[in-house]
Order: C-alpha cells, then structure tokens, then sequence
C-alpha cells in the first residue's frame, strides 16, 4: 500500500462564538475573519509539513480545491502543486482535484495539470472532481450542469493530453477552434487519474468503466467506505477486469502519539474542532446536483457522518478517525486497509487547529514506526497478512 | 371536481390539470410547484375554467432537459396555447409563473388578453436583493417565504421535512427551479428591455412582507410595464395566494372581469 500525506491547509483560529453566531463555515462565512498576517504563516507552514513528509518518505503529498471557506483556505491546489513541483524531490504530488466546471475553458486544467507534471519530473496524479456542493454557490455556477459539464470537460482534458492538436471542440458547453495546449504532460499517455467521489454510484460505474482511480471522500462511517468499495470492485468486473487495490483510496485522519492515552489527550479537541466547526455547513446539496434520489440517500447517509459524531467511542467504532500509539494505528490501519481492499491511504495528519509541533511528531512517528509496515502490505481482498 | 391528464406539447410530456367553468385562465406556477388543486384555484374556478399546467420539471411534466431558460419556458406555452387552440386568454403568474407570464406575453401578445402577476420574479432591482431560494433548512425556507412561519397553510404549501411522502417532487421542483433560476439568480438581465412590449392589461399583486422577492421588485414593474397598476397586500409575505387565498382571488377576478 501507499501512504500520502493529505493536506486540507485549514483555518485554525474561527472566533470563540463561532458556533453560536455563524451558520457555516462555507460559502456565507465573512472573508473578514480572514487574516493575511496568519494567513502568510500558516500557508507557508504547512507547506513545509507536506516537504517534511517527502522527506520522511511518504510516497505522495495530496491538496485540493475549495473556495470561499474555513475549511480548506486553498482556492488554487495548482499554485501548492506547483510550489511542491520544486520543493518536493521524490513524492508523488496528488491534487485531489480540479473542480472542472469551474474553469473555463476546462483546458485551462489540462495546461496547469501538464505543467506541474513537468516540472515535478512526472510526479503528478491528477484528480478531476465535479466539485463539491458548497463551490456551485460560491461561484454562482447552475449544478443542474454540473455532471453535465464535468462530463464533457473530463473528456475534453484527457483528450488534450493525448491527441495531437491543434483539434476543435464544439461541445454543449465549450465550443473551441483550436485545442492545443503546451506543455504537454511528461508521464504518458498522461498523468495518473484519481477521482474523489461520496458514493454516488453514477460516479463509481463511470471511473471502474474507465479504469480511474476511485477516491473516497472523507468523514463517512467505515461501512459506508466499503460499501463503495465492494461496489467499485463489482463495477470493475462488470467491465471485465479486477479492480487494482491502486484504483481505490481512503482518507483517514490519523494521530499517533507515544501512547494510546497520550495520542487521545493531544488530539481530540482539535479533531472536535474539525468535526464540529470546520465542516459544519460543508454537506449542502445544490438542487440538480445529483438525483433527487441520491439526495435523499446523501440524507440518510448523513446519519454516519462525522460531523453527528459526538464521543470518543463514535469516532473509535466508525473509524473516523484512527488515534493512539505506533502499534495501535498500525494495527487498526493495516486492519481496515485490508478490509476495505484499497492500495492508497491518503492520512489527514494535521487537521483544524492541530499545532505545528504535534504536526511534525505526528507525521515522523508516523514515518518511522508506522508506515514501513504498511507500505509492505498487500491489500488485495482474500490476500492474508 | 379538477380532473388531470397528461398532454404532449411539442414532444414534451405535460401535465395539465383544469377545473371549474366559465371562459379559460392560465395559472402558471412558481418555483413552489403548486401543480395540485389549491385553494385559491378553487376560488377562481368559480368563475373561470382555470388550466394548471406544470411546467417541465415538475410533476409530471418532463422535457427539463430541453430548458435552458425562463424563456424556453415561455416557448412552451406558446406551444400549449397553439396545441388547445387557444388564445387571447387571461394569463395568473406566481412568482415564477409571473415571470413566464411576461416572457410570453413579449413574445406572443395575442396569446394574453390580460395579466395578473403574483409577486413575480424576473427582474433585478437594484438595491433590493432578492433572498436565497436554494437553501436545504425547510424552517429557513418556511421564515423567507411566509409571513408567519406558524401559518397552518404551510403544510400545503411545502413538505414540513424530509420523511413528507411529497419530497421527491420537491426536490424536482427545486432543480427546475435551479435550472432555470439559479444564475442569473431568478431573472432574466435582458427581461426589464422588454416590458414595454406588454401590450395587455396588467396587474401586479405583492405581499407586502415579500422577502425572497421585496415588494420594490413590483413597483419596478408597475412603472415599466405600461398602465399597469399596483396592489399592495399587508397580510402576506411571497406566499400570497396561499396566505390571503379569498383576498387574492377576489383581486384576480375583479381585475380580469372589468372592461379595459
């Protein structure tokens, strides 16, 4: 299995009335709670988090894209992609994704997405996402077109990456003369693709159809991740094929300490703070976004979501989370890894509010007593220890 | 007793209820969906044969996929009208409804012999935002629409939460609505050019206490669209027809029955 250091670059410091005054910490939320002074320390902090995670030997570094939110403050994962092309030497560098719709014209993601593969020496994973809920009020985008568009810039991004141009697009939503976009990607026929998803089943069958990578998103109970996955593997042999425990992963934060006590009493209020504050407001559900249906079923899904979590025992059960000593996390880790079958964990090792210092023990124990064990692992399903 | 049936217009599947006698009335809907009998529809099929179709999208009705606008909307009943044979009839927007309303009597004026606009969205007034529609809290939505939030018609109105057997097609409703109205947010920017082109006698009917839709939205229109005229109801917020049904009604009526 590879290991990844996912980072979300938080905010830390909401006010203490937070909880009593806003309704989210998305979309609606007041830019001036924002301050730049922080801002400029903790960007470049957690930057250098993700470079001593290269460092320490993880396999991959991942960052995403939210806007007009506390809970991740990174508009532009191309700009800390880029950054990381340079500072990063080994790992792979996994931007977990492009909202596609959002950028027009979707080559536009091509472009960027080639050049940090270049000039990271082939280390990209490229992730298309549709975007989450939250994006298509922040940029007034209509999400009865979501799936729609990300369908048709996914196919317009890859088929710039591979097929010589200058060629003409005229889609629904695109037209374009000339398709033709330099640099073209270093690794071909072109980067890597992961696709987050929340387990929509459209979008399981699309990536098993095409042989992507399914990323599953955060913040569900653990049975939840492996209904998805099992469904995923169906849906693989369905189209002929045996999924790759490579096409699957799962994002967990993770605190290792020296002991399980001591993991828990410097963790949990941080994690509470995430759980509680940062993603409140994250589950919206723009109408049109997904079926009526589904919504419905995101709705009750709902029920096994993090932020309903409320006691250490929840967060133990649903596997929210995964805290404690070097040898409880690696148990617990090789144990659900192995149950759920996937070859990418994707650790949150700083979440929220979660101090520098603690960061970098967390992520060094990590390294050093966790993650050899794990990087040996073979997770294919019926595969024993 | 209102009997429904299911009629193609140009391809699309449309549901379409009618009820009452006397000379036909459009009722265009709103966002809400209101496609089944209501109240204040039993009052005005006491005078009239009142048609409710639903647009595509809701209920019943399908073809959403072909929609891009409110205008494609308006299209659509040009297409109704042509396939009953009718025109030169009386036309009552909601809200949504209001705003198809105006599109098709620009496009078509010999379509609409009269009218009546029901807190209407499809223009944006400056400094007078409209509220957010698309937000998932249903008691958020109960306070932005109503102007008591406790009002009992409510329940006929919306679904009071997630398990109402009607949530389904509320969410369907919603996503019309989104594809239709969510950017530009619930109008049309090149719709204030055209109200001069309303050529039929107009009325516009406003909840004072309009939050999704403030009541200046409707003086913009009674100074754009010519001879119109103003009625200002104090007991309603958006929600008219639902929170004064026999107020409303009666306004309706009385408009639509006097010489112009």
């Amino acid at each position: 299995m590879k290991c990844f250091a996912f980072h979300l670059m938080p905010w830390d410091r909401l006010p203490a009335d937070f909880g009593e005054k806003y309704e989210s910490a998305w979309t609606w939320l007041p830019n001036s709670l924002y301050d730049p002074k922080h801002g400029h320390t903790l960007y470049n902090r957690f930057l250098d988090e993700l470079c001593l995670a290269d460092e320490l030997g993880f396999d991959g570094v991942c960052v995403n894209e939210h806007h007009q939110n506390a809970y991740g403050t990174m508009p532009s994962p191309n700009l800390m992609g880029s950054i990381l092309a340079r500072q990063t030497k080994r790992c792979k560098i996994a931007v977990i994704g492009n909202a596609l719709p959002l950028y027009n014209p979707p080559t536009r993601v091509a472009e960027e997405f080639a050049m940090i593969d270049v000039i990271s020496g082939g280390r990209l994973i490229a992730g298309l996402v549709v975007g989450g809920g939250p994006e298509y009020y922040s940029f007034s985008m209509n999400p009865t077109h979501a799936r729609a568009m990300y369908n048709e810039a996914l196919d317009l991004v890859v088929r710039a990456w591979t097929e010589p141009g200058p060629f003409e697009h005229y889609g629904e939503y695109w037209k374009l003369k000339y398709v033709n976009p330099w640099p073209r990607p270093l690794q071909q026929p072109h980067p890597p693709i992961w696709i987050p998803g929340a387990g929509s089943k459209e979008t399981i069958e699309f990536v098993a159809q095409r042989r992507y990578a399914y990323m599953g998103i955060p913040y569900f109970h653990v049975d939840f991740f492996q209904r998805n996955f099992d469904m995923f593997r169906d849906c693989c042999q369905k189209n002929g094929y045996e999924c790759d425990p490579e096409q699957l992963g799962w994002l967990c934060p993770i605190y290792v300490a020296e002991t399980d006590a001591q993991a828990w009493e410097e963790y949990e209020h941080h994690f509470m703070y995430f759980a509680q504050q940062l993603l409140k407001g994250l589950v919206v559900l723009p109408p049109g976004y997904t079926s009526a249906r589904s919504l419905i079923g995101i709705h009750s899904a709902m029920k096994q979501f993090l932020i309903n979590v409320k006691t250490r025992k929840e967060i133990e059960d649903g596997a929210y989370a995964i805290v404690g000593s070097p040898e409880t996390v690696r148990d617990k880790l090789a144990h659900y890894a192995k149950r759920l079958g996937v070859g990418n964990l994707l650790g949150l090792f700083q979440i929220g509010t979660l101090p520098a210092e603690l960061t970098k023990k967390n992520l060094t124990i990590f390294a050093q007593e966790v993650m050899p064990a794990l990087q040996k692992l073979d997770t294919r399903i019926g595969v024993a220890v | 007793m209102p009997s429904t049936r299911t009629i193609n217009i140009a391809g699309k599947k449309t549901q379409l209820t009618e009820g009452g006698s006397g000379p036909p009335l459009l009722y265009l809907h709103s966002a809400g969906g209101e496609t089944e009998w209501m109240p204040f529809h039993e009052e005005l099929s006491r005078s009239f044969t009142v048609l409710l179709p639903a647009h595509p999208g809701f209920a019943d009705s399908k073809g959403l996929e072909e929609v891009r606008d409110v205008t494609d909307y308006a299209w659509h009943y040009v297409d109704m009208l042509a396939e009953l044979k009718l025109k030169n009839v009386p036309v009552v927007g909601f809200s949504l409804g209001g705003w198809t309303g105006m599109e098709l009597a620009i496009l078509r004026p010999a379509l609409v012999s009269k009218l009546v606009l029901v807190n209407s969205a499809g223009v944006r007034v400056a400094g007078s935002p409209m509220g957010e529609l698309f937000i998932d809290d249903l008691a958020k939505l109960r306070a932005l629409l109503f102007k008591d939030p406790n009002n009992p018609v409510i329940k006929l109105a919306m679904p009071m939460d997630l398990e109402d057997r009607r949530i389904l097609q509320w969410l369907a409703a919603r996503e019309a609505t989104a594809r239709v109205g969510w950017n530009p947010y619930l109008h049309n920017p090149r719709l204030a050019a055209h109200l001069h082109r309303i050529e039929c006698p107009t009325k516009i009917l406003w909840g004072r206490h309009d939050k999704l839709i403030p009541l200046p939205h409707g003086e913009f229109l009674a100074s754009r669209i010519r001879g119109a005229q103003l009625e200002v109801f104090d007991g309603s917020a958006h929600m008219l027809p639902f929170e004064e049904p026999v107020k409303f009604a009666t306004a309706v009526k009385e408009f639509l029955v006097s010489s112009s």
